[in-house]
């Protein structure tokens, strides 16, 4: 049997198709790892965005700095480092190999995603902010209600690159042990010596993944375009849309036209 | 036009009107000793201007002359290194050097008061018109929506975009757009207008569409200070026309300035433009 699965063959399948529940608990992990370090990176990024746009000339220094540092260390020398490194130098329990692993990420990542959102918000034309400030908004209503959402919109695309990236980086921590996909797989493919089979598997499933996260990203910047109600067949199909067409409607005949001042 | 209609109906008419008080004209605005410098470059060289209500200011002058700056000072869009703003009565600013310092007033409440359009629009993409227009009703008066919207739709009608509540501001024309921006500064109410080049970002066939609203809202009697390259718009508005030249007024006065200047410089920029 070694002998002629050496030559390469014959491919069983079988070994995927009766460990289902084991990628499935794979692909669980991978999941978990992947979106609860980018939530956490998107936050934190929000904040390093802000910093590094600050007035105060310290604080975006520290900004600065923060991005660089943790841009320049390698992923897996970052992992390593924080659950061998800084767990057993200090002492810290909490870092679990997973917890290390999503701790790693979480700092990585925010660089990344602070420097995508800096970039965003300051990708805002000045004109916007002073339009928002010389009908008396202030500064904080002005980012919040008028830069921001332009920001968002502009920021979209990055992030999700950045969260494709995130779910394929999750899979570094297979190092510590943690049983997300690779390791689930390198286990079954070391117990089972069908690594084609296991591993083809793996390949596939992240394809589905990151395929599944880019539809959701286009999806969302469509989400995000405009259009108009009243002049488009959107109305139609959208709930929403109809109910603002209505409200509208019922707004211009309220006015009713009459009083222009314009050509 | 119905000029007459307008003048009854509406929150623009009387309140603008020019108003004597036992001093004389009331002030809407009063500059007093504008320095500004952007790095070494010495744009505002301590300018006064005062504005009547009432009163239609036209400010014109070459390219870098300091107008633009000048109309973004009223609204401390640009911060003078000293020198103050004073509006309907409340004085603004850094203050004037030697006097006395006073309270000066919170620089929101000065822009509360005046209203400003650009030369790019800068209306808000991610809003529709309507939303552009109530923006700031909702999130700075604190206006119910259904109020707010009323509002803001009964100024878009007067500048002739009712149609286009629903549109956003990528789907309309320049003149279209920056009629919106004139509705969004002018549902709040303010005291003073200012315009800033308006119509040099526009297609010149969509420049009169602009000018007839500016022209329709002086006749209201709002207090406006125009920057304008339009000389022949200013001629016929301007009660007061300023001519500026590198960070000084060269020469201001009244619609005469046009034709009977006293500078040899503000006859030859005339002469150059018109």
């Amino acid at each position: 049997m070694l002998a002629q699965q050496a030559r390469g063959f014959s491919f069983d399948f079988s070994v995927v198709t009766n460990n289902l529940d084991l990628y499935w608990a794979g692909v669980r992990l991978t999941l978990f790892i992947a979106v609860t370090s980018f939530v956490l990176a998107t936050l934190l990024g929000v904040l390093i965005a802000l910093m590094r746009l600050s007035r105060n000339r310290l604080v975006g220094a520290v900004a600065a700095a923060y991005i660089n540092l943790f841009r320049a260390i390698p992923l897996l020398v970052f992992i390593l480092f924080v659950y061998y490194g800084v767990r057993i130098a200090f002492g810290l329990t909490f870092f679990t190999a997973l917890r290390a692993g999503i701790f790693a990420f979480t700092v990585q990542y925010s660089a990344w995603l602070g420097e995508i959102f800096r970039a965003g918000i300051q990708a805002v034309p000045g004109g916007q902010r002073e339009a928002a400030l010389s009908v008396g908004m202030g500064r904080a209503r002005t980012f919040f209600t008028i830069v921001m959402p332009q920001a968002v919109r502009i920021s979209i695309p990055p992030t999700g690159n950045m969260l494709i990236g995130m779910v394929k980086d999750s899979s570094l921590v297979y190092i510590l042990g943690v049983n997300e996909l690779l390791r689930t797989t390198n286990l079954l493919a070391n117990r089972t010596f069908r690594y084609f089979e296991t591993y083809l598997a793996t390949v596939g499933i992240y394809l589905v993944l990151t395929t599944a996260i880019y539809y959701l990203v286009k999806y969302l910047e469509r989400r995000f375009a405009i259009s108009d109600v009243l002049s488009q067949a959107t109305r139609r199909y959208s709930p929403f849309a109809r109910n603002r067409y209505q409200r509208l409607r019922t707004l211009q005949e309220a006015v009713g036209g009459g009083s222009s001042i314009a050509p | 036009m119905a000029v007459e209609a307008e003048r009854g109906m509406t929150d623009m008419g009387s309140r603008h009107e020019p108003s004597t008080s036992g001093a004389g004209v009331v002030e809407a605005v009063r500059l007093r000793s504008i320095q500004k410098y952007f790095g070494s470059n010495h744009v505002l060289q301590g300018v006064g201007l005062c504005v009547r209500r009432g009163e239609h200011v036209v400010v014109f002058g070459p390219s870098g002359s300091g107008k633009s700056t000048l109309l973004r000072t009223i609204n401390l869009l640009e911060e003078p290194q000293s020198g103050s703003v004073v509006v309907e009565g409340r004085e603004y600013g850094p203050g004037v050097p030697g006097e006395p310092k006073q309270r000066r007033g919170d620089r929101r409440e000065l822009r509360k008061q005046v209203g400003m359009v650009f030369q790019q629009f800068n209306l808000f993409p991610h809003l529709s018109v309507l939303d552009n227009v109530t923006i700031a009703l909702r999130r700075v008066k604190g206006m119910k929506r259904g109020e707010a919207e009323l509002r803001a739709a009964r100024q878009l009608d007067r500048v002739g975009l009712l149609s286009k509540i629903g549109s956003y501001p990528a789907m309309l024309s320049g003149g279209q757009q920056q009629r919106v921006a004139i509705a969004r500064s002018l549902v709040m109410d303010p005291k003073v207008m200012l315009f800033d080049e308006p119509t040099s970002a526009l297609d010149p066939e969509l420049v009169g569409e602009v000018l007839a609203v500016m022209r329709s809202l002086a006749e209201t009697g709002m207090t406006m200070v125009v920057v304008t390259h339009e000389m022949g718009f200013g001629r016929e508005i301007g009660d007061q026309n300023v001519f500026m030249d590198a960070g000084v007024i060269v020469e201001q006065g009244g619609r005469e300035i046009y034709t009977d200047c006293r500078e040899e410089r503000t006859r030859s920029f005339i002469r150059a433009v018109l």
